[in-house]
């Protein structure tokens, strides 16, 4: 491994003490059920700045931060908690075509709500963290549909896929027999699916990230003049998963990829300690 | 970082992972003096495996012009270059640095990234001599000073694998039983890290899926003791597949072997990256040298000086017939009374050829019909 120690050491050992100043979310009276990155009531929520840096321990790993700091807010209603992300970006990425990659974020709670908290480098066996994953490219799936083949490339010329025949009617072409040519799709990989916005997945470290069905997490990103403003909402409880509680306080912790110079994977910039993170009863 | 044994290189090597060599290794050797491109062994791939969406673009097995052409564009030109000079020891071994070796602290493996409009020319170069041929100029000498020739390449199912030493997801493994190496189609996300390492650029992203797939060496075949597509299918009967052993454990009895190891004819390509890719080359015997030798290596010059002295050699004579005469795999073979025979996994004998085919000369003239003959169909 070519980390150097110190870091390692020091992410191991001090990953609950926070660079950054502790997070608040204030109740709100406004339904938050719909995440809306433009919204008003967004101007009266303190927003605290969060340090990023290049991830640094799985390989291959980005050399150089190119996302320093994510601006953070928090709301809550009682119900659901909203947490509005904002960094710079000089390109919205969607991605789609061979060798491209989308912008994205990401928000990561312990799971289990142990006095200390997993390794914040995705937890350990064990220990998971509960992370929402939010792709631009997800979006693109939410608002638009999934892109076709000639979506990606409008200019393509195919004579015809199988079990998609010219001349409707002449067999029976369900989709189960064409997701037979679709390997993705043929066995179930989540990646191969339209998406609702934003992924929930359980990880136990690095190389573990297994994406959750049935969540009720939404997230919706706004690209403007050089910057993303995402927002992030989800269940206070979420059986099987993390619960935030009122009155209570927890962790959070943030990654942010720019798909545009090619951030995918493990090649993004992350928090390197957790952010405390208090849910207060009051508005 | 891992210390393994790599015998193409002559030494040990720095891999991500430990040695753990399976207990057999699926392997192809190719006749490169006898291809012409035909384009069937990329078709027959081409119509089993990748039809659907998202694989318009995909030759898992593709036939390429050497120098010009290649598919991506120019990946091996474009690896090389980024590795950077590197050299062979007198002694035969590698003294250059792998990929995995130069690689910087922030990845697994040098490469290059291929971009869309890399993909977008399955042999660009078709044809093309690497030099003009002079009005009037002839080509009469070994080595042509004007050449070209043509590389099909398929995934070489690599005892070191590039593609799965950069998965974060760790969602590439190689087979225990055959070492064909496999992308889990459950469990990648299509990062395209296998995408970027692999120098061979064997490793494809379906933009429909959104996750990477690769040759998958025909592994449902090859599980009941059938080649691949690509082999079965090769009308020129360039091909076989088998398993190669490490040298000490060579078997002159198994086909594979008998190539790579007893006669040292087939060559792995682009050794020098570190890989110890398990597709294995019988370089042509017209092309440039240093050509050769930097793609083949230093053992080049004898593996031609033997190939062409195989005509005294009959078991070989006899292997090379046997190779494309049967679709099931030869797990040995022998040669005795002009005859070869390959063998199954369990000693049964599954073809049997002559050495030399039967020649019957057919005269213009019939002479007990007193009739010519005629040889329209």
């Amino acid at each position: 491994m070519s980390s150097s120690p110190l870091l390692v050491l020091s992410v191991l050992t001090l990953s609950h003490l926070s660079w950054a100043n502790p997070l608040l979310a204030r109740k709100t009276g406004t339904d938050l059920s719909v995440p809306d990155p433009k919204a008003k009531y967004w101007d009266s929520v303190p927003q605290e700045h969060v340090p990023l840096m290049a991830q640094p321990m799985a390989i291959p790993r980005p050399e150089v931060t190119r996302t320093a700091q994510v601006a953070v807010q928090a709301l809550h209603d009682g119900k659901r908690l909203a947490l509005r992300l904002r960094w710079r970006d000089a390109d919205r990425n969607e991605a789609g075509r061979l060798g491209e990659f989308s912008d994205a974020a990401a928000v990561q709670f312990p799971l289990a709500g142990k006095p200390v908290p997993p390794p914040v480098m995705m937890g350990m066996k064990g220990d998971p963290v509960h992370i929402f994953h939010w792709r631009a490219q997800y979006q693109r799936d939410a608002e638009r549909g999934k892109p076709g083949m000639k979506d990606l490339y409008p200019n393509q010329a195919i004579d015809m896929y199988p079990m998609e025949f010219a001349d409707p009617g002449t067999t029976s072409t369900d989709e189960a027999a064409r997701d037979k040519f679709s390997p993705g799709r043929e066995v179930g990989n989540p990646q191969s699916y339209p998406k609702n916005g934003v992924d929930e997945i359980f990880a136990e470290g690095f190389s573990t990230s297994a994406v959750q069905e049935g969540h009720q997490s939404q997230a919706k990103g706004n690209w403007e003049n050089g910057e993303w403003t995402l927002v992030i909402v989800r269940p206070l409880a979420i059986e099987g998963g993390s619960t935030v509680k009122v009155g209570s306080s927890t962790w959070v912790g943030f990654a942010v990829w720019q798909g545009g110079l090619g951030e995918v994977g493990s090649r993004k910039c992350v928090t390197m300690t957790w952010t405390a993170f208090e849910l207060s009863d009051k508005s | 970082m891992g210390k393994v044994n790599n015998w193409h290189l002559k030494r040990d090597m720095e891999y991500v992972y430990e040695e753990a060599r399976p207990k057999r290794q699926w392997a192809i050797v190719f006749d490169l003096n006898k291809c012409i491109a035909c384009q069937t062994c990329t078709l027959a791939c081409k119509t089993t495996w990748t039809s659907g969406k998202g694989q318009e673009y995909m030759f898992w097995n593709n036939v390429e012009s050497k120098p010009w052409g290649g598919f991506p564009l120019a990946w091996d030109l474009r690896v090389l270059e980024k590795l950077g000079r590197q050299d062979w020891a007198k002694n035969g071994s590698y003294a250059g640095k792998t990929i995995f070796e130069a690689a910087p602290p922030t990845e697994r493996a040098v490469h290059f990234a291929p971009q869309d409009e890399d993909w977008m020319y399955p042999n660009i170069g078709e044809d093309d001599c690497m030099g003009l041929v002079e009005r009037g100029g002839h080509i009469g000498a070994l080595p042509h000073d004007k050449w070209f020739f043509y590389l099909p390449r398929t995934c070489a199912h690599c005892t070191y694998p590039a593609c799965l030493a950069a998965c974060p997801r760790k969602a590439i493994y190689k087979r225990d039983e055959d070492g064909i190496v496999l992308i889990d189609q459950s469990r990648c996300k299509g990062y395209g890290e296998c995408v970027r390492a692999c120098p061979y650029k064997k490793s494809m992203y379906n933009p429909y899926t959104r996750v990477s797939e690769k040759c998958v060496g025909c592994y449902p075949a090859v599980e009941q003791g059938i080649q691949p597509q690509c082999v079965v299918n090769c009308i020129g009967k360039i091909r076989v597949m088998g398993f190669v052993s490490p040298p000490a454990k060579a078997r002159d009895d198994n086909p594979i072997d008998f190539l790579v190891h007893k006669k040292q004819i087939a060559l792995p390509y682009y050794p020098q990256l570190g890989l110890e890719p398990n597709i294995y080359y019988i370089p042509p015997i017209h092309a440039d040298r240093a050509y050769l030798t930097q793609m083949f290596g230093p053992l080049v010059d004898g593996a031609i000086e033997r190939y062409r002295k195989l005509q005294e050699d009959p078991v070989a004579q006899g292997l090379l017939v046997l190779m494309g005469s049967s679709d099931r795999i030869l797990h040995r073979f022998e040669v005795d009374k002009g005859q070869a025979a390959g063998f199954d996994e369990q000693g049964a004998e599954i073809v049997r050829v002559p050495v030399t085919e039967r020649v019957v000369e057919r005269l213009a003239f019939d002479e007990k019909l007193q009739a010519p003959r005629n040889n329209t169909p």
